[in-house]
């Protein structure tokens, strides 16, 4: 076979070929995606995302959207330019949260023995589908990152509610009152992970009264807009192909 | 296309035997806390740990157990080192063996963290339920924030029975008594696998269609506008409208399951209650100390002055967990960790009783294996050479004094 000569010889080889590709592809992006996002989620969402008692009505609705909006973007911006593909989002989370999961059940759980529902990871997904439904109806990157990100900060607590609630009734404990989730962290002792180090309920945000997770969620919204933005350009300088020519070299 | 997916299948079979050897075939449990890798100085010169009590050695699951003791916040705290103004006081167990049902510095409840006051002692309990089988190392641990975690005493302490007996009942104050180890954990699978098979159908309608190659040429060649149809937009709007919807009845119906719900606890404790040690009538002053490389031991020239009304005798130097005893004075009987006790460690040239109103300058030597075993010999390197402990003395009654010692230590190589 020269050069020149097609590696298929029929139109019917050409498109078993482009699925074998399109499954390849899709399975190693799966699992980069998957390692990359795992990682970072796990530097910059860290412990708000690991265990119960840090899932506050404050910190962890403004930190865990504006960290985690980051690859979908990126991913987003790179499989719609080159392919009009409005999955990029979905696909992270759906990596993200495999990876979340085996790593909370054999590690946190099959090493070190936390239970799963003291350290199951949050669920992004509701997010991460109307961030893909929003570029494919709209077309536009500036109002995904708008909208969409808008939309991942406001969707984030209460796509999580239903799975948190019950750990947020009261309970009192030997004269004193916390929370099921609170004393989740009180039972099961993390030796490296003393009381102090969680960050919840901080801040000067006290006018609201009890309804700060809205006003959370919206700051959330806002900054997750912002880093749509920083990080679709990561996206898109990633997916762009430059050719150099022999004289410049 | 064929040897393409054979090469595949071979570097994928290689890396999954990779995978599996280096994660499978040696894990060793997890059984210390790398007590003896802390700097020397954090644990002379910060936390002073005695009285200790393991209240059992063998517990079943589901028993409990007690650990409970003092702690001295030593007036010397290192300038290195961030001063206790929060301390979380913790247990230092590899993974929750057993969970932690109260943990109490001089009475009150300690589930968060609390001020401490340098030169203060402590009196504290950790009430401990045993939960997973095996032999496990259980420390006193006190967590200071900006300082790291400052390492106690560990005894070994074993757990008998199964963990699947376990249960951790729990009744709130909407009246409802569930089991913490399992509760809410059906809820939280069945939203977790509801939303990642939406997710999954999501994917799963792109993925049908032709992806990367033929799409990636229609772009090229100025057709992009044709790769989404209406149908497409269709889906679109369902699933993100279904979205938004299924997460506004699953918020409401949550509301209306669960109307009494309450935000996080957090919050530091002051105030906590001291324990009032009787003021020491002996005082002591270090005249020099050393630290013999070669022999494994510290020698200390004290000038002991006794100012009360009864002879007193050295019976104890106390430093790092690291108990030296003058077996003549005292015994332990408490069941301290054989590891960490020198029964016979401490020598004084002169321990005859001290008599009221003497002084007398003694040579104190504290010498045991500990000193390398728990690399307390590495004091020589940290960036403030100094040793401290404590001192008990005991009068004719018995009566027992503490006095703390701090002071510069030289070592002597040859």
């Amino acid at each position: 076979m020269s050069a020149s000569q097609s590696a298929v010889r029929s139109r019917a080889e050409a498109v078993k070929v482009s699925r074998t590709f399109d499954w390849m592809i899709l399975f190693v992006m799966f699992f980069i995606v998957l390692g990359g996002y795992h990682i970072h989620y796990m530097l910059t969402g860290g412990d708000w995302d690991f265990w119960t008692d840090w899932k506050d009505r404050r910190l962890w609705v403004t930190v865990a959207p504006i960290v985690s909006i980051t690859f979908p973007a990126a991913v987003q911006a790179c499989a719609w330019y080159r392919y009009r593909l409005p999955f990029g989002a979905v696909v992270c989370v759906l990596g993200l949260l495999l990876g979340e999961w085996i790593n909370r059940y054999l590690n946190f759980w099959g090493w070190t023995y936390f239970p799963v529902n003291f350290c199951f990871p949050s669920n992004l997904i509701p997010g991460a589908i109307v961030l893909d439904g929003i570029l494919l109806l709209g077309g536009s990157m500036t109002l995904t990152a708008v909208v969409g990100g808008l939309a991942w900060g406001l969707l984030f607590y209460p796509g999580n509610w239903p799975i948190i609630a019950p750990l947020h009734v009261p309970v009192e404990y030997n004269g004193m009152m916390m929370t099921l989730a609170d004393l989740q962290g009180y039972n099961y002792v993390r030796t490296g992970t003393p009381e102090y180090i969680r960050m919840v309920e901080k801040g000067t945000l006290r006018t609201f009264g009890k309804d700060v997770a809205p006003v959370s969620a919206f700051f959330s919204g806002f900054v997750s807009i912002i880093i749509y933005f920083l990080w679709h350009f990561f996206g898109r300088w990633f997916a762009s192909t430059d050719f150099i020519s022999g004289e410049n070299l | 296309m064929k040897l393409l997916k054979d090469k595949a299948a071979k570097l994928s079979f290689v890396a999954l035997l990779a995978a599996t050897s280096a994660s499978m075939l040696y894990t060793p449990t997890a059984a210390a806390h790398g007590e003896k890798s802390q700097a020397a100085f954090m644990r002379m010169r910060t936390i002073h740990w005695f009285d200790l009590n393991w209240s059992k050695e063998e517990v079943k699951v589901n028993d409990t157990m007690t650990l409970s003791g003092k702690f001295y916040v030593f007036l010397g705290w290192p300038e290195t080192v961030d001063k206790p103004e929060v301390a979380f006081l913790n247990v230092g167990e590899p993974g929750a063996v057993f969970i932690r049902q109260g943990s109490w510095i001089g009475g009150q409840l300690v589930p968060r963290s609390a001020s401490l006051e340098l030169g203060e002692t402590y009196e504290f309990k950790v009430l401990l339920k045993a939960r997973r089988p095996g032999d496990w190392h259980i420390h006193a641990m006190m967590n200071v924030q900006g300082g790291g975690p400052i390492i106690g005493p560990g005894k070994w302490t074993t757990i008998t029975g199964s963990m699947k007996d376990f249960v951790n009942p729990v009744t709130t104050l909407t009246g409802e008594t569930i089991d913490l180890e399992t509760y809410n954990l059906d809820n939280t699978y069945f939203w977790h696998a509801l939303w990642y098979a939406i997710g999954l159908a999501w994917l799963a309608y792109w993925v049908r269609k032709p992806m990367f190659i033929p799409r990636s040429i229609a772009i090229e060649s100025g057709k992009a506008n044709t790769l989404i149809t209406a149908t497409d937009r269709k889906v679109g709007i369902a699933f993100t409208a279904g979205t938004i919807a299924l997460v506004a009845i699953a918020m409401g119906n949550t509301n209306e399951k669960y109307p009494v719900t309450t935000p996080l606890q957090a919050g530091l404790l002051r105030n906590m209650k001291t324990f009032e040690m009787p003021t020491p009538t002996v005082s002591v002053k270090v005249e020099d100390a050393t630290y013999r490389v070669p022999g494994r031991a510290m020698q200390m020239t004290l000038k002991i002055t006794n100012n009360g009304d009864s002879a007193v005798r050295l019976g104890e130097f106390n430093t790092a967990s690291v108990r030296f005893l003058d077996s003549a004075v005292l015994e332990d009987t408490s069941g301290y960790p054989d590891d960490i006790l020198a029964e016979d460690g401490l020598t004084v040239s002169d321990n005859s009783p001290l008599a009221p109103g003497q002084t007398r300058t003694v040579q104190v030597t504290a010498s045991d294996a500990a000193w390398e075993v728990y690399r307390l010999a590495d004091l020589i390197y940290d960036p403030d050479s100094r040793f401290a402990g404590l001192l008990f003395f005991f009068d004719e009654a018995g009566k027992r004094q503490m006095v703390t010692v701090d002071a510069p230590l030289i070592p002597v190589f040859i």
